[in-house]
């Protein structure tokens, strides 16, 4: 009951934000509200549930076309719940950030908002592939909405990328969602056992690569990441890409082992591309938002590659890192979005030297920038270790490329924590231009905090994301 | 819980609380409490360490090796890594020297930065950088000591570029942090292969199955670990960030790139001893490293005119001595000469820093000369910090370099010869630059105009008591510390380390003394040298060439920027404008505009575009779905 709670609330909130004419601010509060509700509940499923199993559990099933083996069926593993967490946790900061800078139309916008959310959890939480594609498919339509309608200037070709990029991967899942359940006589992941059908295997994860997205499929996020308001893209790239995550752990990996086992070399030299590749370009990235675009694409390889490692490290390690990165990338992305508030650009040419009269913002950049870098300590660090011990069962050269990477995230990060912070001040930065107010540091501290808990123990989330002790255990077999 | 462990843990945390405290307490507290809470944490950090190391002391011989663990820090599968210490003589040596001289050090900063805008800021990140190296030093296994590794090089960065408004600064800082992560990447490595091949982490359980391991495993881990040792204490290749990094305030000059964290490569060596004595051909080469290094820094040093690069490459040269003593197995004076130089190089940095205070922030030397007079007492520190530095008995460098110069004797063969002789040309060169150096500041003329003279004669001119009692007390530790090893007589100092690491060569007396006599006459050679050639207006260099190849460092920048750097960026820009802009934004831009132009015809046409796609969708998914099922 708690699942379908979790999804409901942040819808029925969106519904009732998106109806009742109240006036802006009462908007925005109350979507708040509905938002910290929602963390609130996830609290309370969290200490509902039996870490020690870690199994399916606050689950529902209900028949729904039973002559097909459709059912509405939700539930919540280890690692499902950890990505519930981060997604309530980011979603409520993107809401208040959101809040704060006052965006026009709030109904419609703190609506679309919240129920993304909801749709979100309800794609980590399906068991049932009809409700998976679903949820999956409705997290699309506000993100359509919430770019082309409140991106910037280029918000119309940033749209139409991202559709026809989605629409092609959501029409070859649906084929493949169809053709396996027709094939299993049932959609239940809970019911249906395993498939060698390659080309449906292939209709799944090209889906998955879009949404990630993966090297070469990462066509849209370019101008999707540059062109969404902040808090979009902190969400976009923080929650909905891990949806990509959850769906190879949960599908992908558990129900097609032998088109895994021969197209992993392929996937892993992909996420490993997409790793250097999302690197480099973030190195020399013109603006913010850029450096933190591909870097997020980078982090993604990265977590890809510890999926595909399918042993204990790479899986526990990649479910690590993908909380990590929702938490990292959000306070990026909201940084962000302050400085471009501050300074009406994101160039890295005109910045600088922030730093000086604005000990709030050096230290919070610092603070983050340090963790999105995984400097040994950090919980990034912690899962960036999993993942390179995990891939090198796959080959030494996986674990090199993670090696080589490190370096590089050291390069591009400490060159955005200097172009906004360090040296003189660009040109703009006006000389008034404010340190982090108080709301906005009650928005990315939060986040922050998050990541320094998990830095001190980030065994919290690797040893309790599978059931049983062994998470290889958990994708080998087809995990009814 | 064990009480020998209780200190540690005091020692370990009660920095780190301090840095937390300075930072939460924000403006609310003056600088000069940030600066107490500093200093304080940092003493009461080396309280423990004492009283670990009585405890310690009080256990019978064979029994002081004792593992603590807090909680499990990381586990996935199988795997569990803890928040574990390592109490043993080894540690305790170093929790000492970092906590004694970081107390020190942090003291002196609080009369060094007086007046900076940002003092609490520079000592919240002291106190980080001290929690750190403690952490480094008393972790308990492999993955925390990389993770006090990768925050040592943290706090190193934060200190480096402390004016951050200096581009300088900033890109020192960088440098320094990213060569380190480059080490950190390596040392990460040879992590992953001990995962693999051993199952754990911690010191005891890998240094046992170390022996079952396949010699070309035992060789990349080593290899891995030597790579990250290389890095963090500017050995040859991995250099080129130290002399970059005395941007930062000296007395971060004194604490991090001379007493402590440049010697972390030492302490990893000597830690990880039955690794690369496993892996005999790659400690051979951290003994040639340090031995290249510790010439060719040497000669470098002489061409400096920057009186803290002067320091700075002195420190590659003697870092060079204490990894040819390790990669020798030489370990006891290995981290007998780690100490006596943190206690005489702390001391040069900070009188150096009491010259540059003097002179407001004047490093050049050129400029500088006939200092006796104005800072007498800081002359005399000065002056048996170089002493020491040079190895002239009974200061405290004379009995650690001897003895790893004895070592590199004791090991005979071509490779202890050739050690041998680097080792010896190093001290002539010692003597030379620490005596050009020497005389540059402190003899000759005084160079300051009447006025300045004037203004310094007044009022105190070395500096409060906070600068003044920790150099006091460093000039006496630099002047007796290298007693606790006196070759025939006792030697409880190295006992003491090699319960940890048992050394594989050991010096007779004869061997010793008469390696002494060699040393001193050619560390005195130099300082002849040095006093000729200022008495002549000389440089000890003459050759423009050779001068130009030593003043570029040897060209090594130059070699990364042109293997790395660019290659890098060249490559970076390429794939922006040549395959991500034309092919994946461009094309899809053709794209979107292509639907949009589609979107547009089919809303005139009136024919309900919702209709045709969802009748074209549904049409493509049949397909699709068909040919899934069928096509195996």
């Amino acid at each position: 009951m708690l699942t379908t709670a979790l999804i409901l609330l942040p819808v029925l909130g969106a519904l009732v934000v998106a109806i009742v004419p109240l006036p802006r601010l009462a908007t925005a509060g109350l979507a708040l509200l509905v938002a910290l509700l929602e963390v609130g509940l996830w609290i309370v499923a969290a200490a509902r549930f039996d870490w020690d199993s870690g199994g399916l559990q606050l689950g529902t099933t209900r028949e729904w076309v039973e002559s097909v083996g459709i059912s509405y069926s939700v539930g919540l593993y280890g690692f499902s719940l950890w990505l519930v967490g981060a997604t309530v946790i980011v979603s409520a900061a993107a809401i208040g950030y959101a809040a704060w800078v006052g965006r026009e139309r709030p109904r419609a916008y703190f609506a679309l908002l919240l129920f993304l959310t909801g749709a979100v959890v309800a794609t980590f939480a399906a068991q049932d592939l009809i409700v998976f594609y679903v949820a999956f498919e409705a997290m699309l339509i506000p993100l359509y909405v919430l770019v082309g309608v409140w991106g910037g200037a280029r918000r119309q070709a940033a749209t139409m990328t991202f559709v026809v990029y989605t629409m092609v991967g959501s029409l070859l899942m649906l084929a493949s969602v169809v053709a396996f359940g027709v094939t299993q006589g049932t959609f239940s992941l809970l019911e249906s056992g395993t498939s060698d059908n390659l080309w449906i295997f292939l209709g799944f994860a090209i889906a998955f690569a879009v949404k990630a997205p993966l090297f070469p499929f990462h066509g849209w996020l370019p101008l999707a990441y540059r062109e969404a308001p902040v808090e979009v893209a902190a969400v976009l790239s923080a929650v909905v890409s891990k949806t990509a995550i959850y769906g190879f752990l949960r599908i992908g990996l558990p129900k097609f082992p032998e088109p895994v086992a021969d197209l992993t070399p392929l996937v892993l030299v992909l996420a490993a591309a997409g790793l250097l590749y999302g690197s480099i370009l973030a190195f020399r990235s013109p603006d913010l938002r850029g450096i933190v675009a591909y870097s997020s694409m980078a982090q993604m390889g990265l977590i890809t590659l510890g999926v595909f490692a399918a042993n204990d490290l790479g899986l526990d390690g990649s479910v690590l890192q993908a909380v990590n990165h929702a938490l990292v990338s959000a306070s990026m992305f909201l940084l962000v979005g302050m400085v471009e508030h501050r300074c009406g650009t994101g160039e890295l040419d005109a910045l600088g030297g922030m730093a000086r009269g604005r000990p709030v913002l050096a230290t919070v950049l610092l603070v983050a920038g340090m963790i999105a870098l995984a400097v040994p300590g950090s919980t990034t660090f912690a899962g960036e270790f999993l993942i390179m011990t995990g891939v090198y069962g796959e080959g030494w050269g996986y674990a090199a490329v993670v090696a080589l990477a490190i370096v590089l995230a050291a390069m591009y990060t400490l060159r955005l924590i200097s172009a906004v912070l360090h040296v003189q001040p660009g040109r703009a930065v006006r000389r008034d231009a404010l340190d982090l107010r108080p709301v906005e540091v009650g928005l990315v501290v939060p986040l922050l905090l998050c990541l320094l808990v998990l830095s001190a123990w980030p065994a919290l989330v690797s040893q309790s994301s599978f059931p049983g002790d062994r998470a290889s255990a958990f994708v080998e077999g087809s995990s009814r | 819980m064990n009480a020998a462990v209780t200190g540690a843990w005091v020692c370990l945390l009660a920095p780190l609380a301090g840095a937390l405290a300075i930072t939460l307490a924000g403006e609310r507290i003056s600088r000069r409490t940030a600066g107490w809470i500093s200093t304080l944490t940092t003493f009461v950090a080396f309280a423990g360490a004492l009283d670990a190391f009585i405890r310690l002391w009080a256990r019978n011989h064979g029994d002081r090796e004792v593992l603590s663990t807090a909680y499990t820090w990381l586990a996935a599968g199988d795997f569990e890594v803890g928040f574990q210490i390592l109490v043993d003589p080894l540690s305790t040596v170093m929790m000492l020297v970092v906590s004694g001289v970081g107390g020190l050090i942090v003291w002196y900063s609080m009369g060094y930065m007086a007046g900076d805008d940002e003092e609490r800021r520079y000592f919240a990140y002291m106190s980080l950088f001290v929690f750190s190296m403690l952490l480094l030093v008393e972790a308990g296994n492999f993955l925390l000591l990389l993770v006090g590794w990768g925050l040592v090089g943290l706090a190193s960065y934060l200190l480096i570029g402390f004016w951050h408004e200096r581009a300088e600064a900033v890109a020192a800082a960088k440098k320094a942090f990213v060569v380190n992560a480059f080490g950190d990447a390596t040392f990460a490595l040879a992590l992953v292969l001990l995962v693999w091949e051993t199952g754990t982490l911690e010191y005891p359980s890998v240094f046992e199955r170390v022996d079952g391991l396949s010699s070309t495993i035992v060789t990349l881990v080593a290899l891995g670990l030597l790579g990250g040792a290389v890095a963090k204490s500017a050995q040859i290749p991995l250099h080129t960030w130290l002399p970059d990094a005395m941007e930062g305030p000296t007395p971060v000059s004194a604490l991090i790139h001379a007493a402590t964290m440049v010697t972390a490569g030492v302490y990893l060596l000597v830690r990880t001893s039955p690794v690369f004595e496993a892996a005999v051909e790659i400690q051979h080469l951290a003994a040639i490293l340090g031995a290249v290094t510790l010439v060719a820094a040497g000669l470098i040093a002489l061409v400096q005119w920057d009186i803290k690069r002067v320091i700075a490459y002195s420190t590659m040269s003697q870092i060079g001595y204490m990894f040819l003593a390790a990669g020798i197995g030489a370990y006891g004076y290995a981290i007998f000469h780690l100490m006596t130089h943190a206690f005489f190089k702390a001391l040069l940095f900070m009188s150096a820093g009491v010259v540059i205070h003097h002179l407001h922030g004047e490093q050049d030397i050129r400029r500088m000369g006939g200092l006796r007079a104005v800072l007498p007492r800081t002359h005399v520190a000065f002056g048996v910090g170089t002493l020491a530095l040079v190895g002239i008995p009974p200061l405290a460098g004379f009995w650690s370099k001897d003895g790893i110069i004895a070592s590199a004797l004791a090991t005979g063969g071509v490779l202890g010869w050739s050690l041998y002789l680097a080792a010896l040309v190093g001290a002539l060169l010692t003597g030379m630059y620490a005596l050009r150096l020497y005389f540059a500041v402190w003899q000759g003329p005084p160079r300051e105009t009447e006025d300045e003279a004037h203004t310094h004669a007044s009022g105190q001119s070395e500096g409060p008591l906070s600068m003044l009692v920790p150099v006091g007390v460093l000039t006496c530790l630099s002047t007796i510390g290298g007693l606790l090893v006196v070759p025939g007589l006792w030697k409880p100092f190295e006992h003491w380390v090699e319960e940890s690491a048992e050394a594989l060569v050991h010096p007779t007396v004869a061997q010793d003394y008469a390696t002494s006599v060699v040393a001193v006459a050619l560390g005195l050679v130099g300082v002849w040298l040095a006093r000729r050639a200022f008495e002549h207006g000389r440089q000890l260099v003459t050759d423009p060439t050779a001068w130009r190849i030593l003043e570029r460092k040897l060209y090594v920048d130059e070699l990364y920027d042109a293997v790395f750097y660019r290659p890098a960026a060249a490559l970076a820009v390429t794939l922006r404008q040549d395959v991500e802009g034309p092919v994946v934004e461009r094309s899809l831009d053709e794209i979107g505009a292509g639907t949009l132009h589609a979107g547009g015809e089919l809303s005139r046409a009136q024919s309900g575009l919702l209709r045709t796609y969802a009748i074209t969708v549904a049409f493509a998914v049949s397909v699709l779905v068909v040919v899934f099922v069928a096509v195996r």
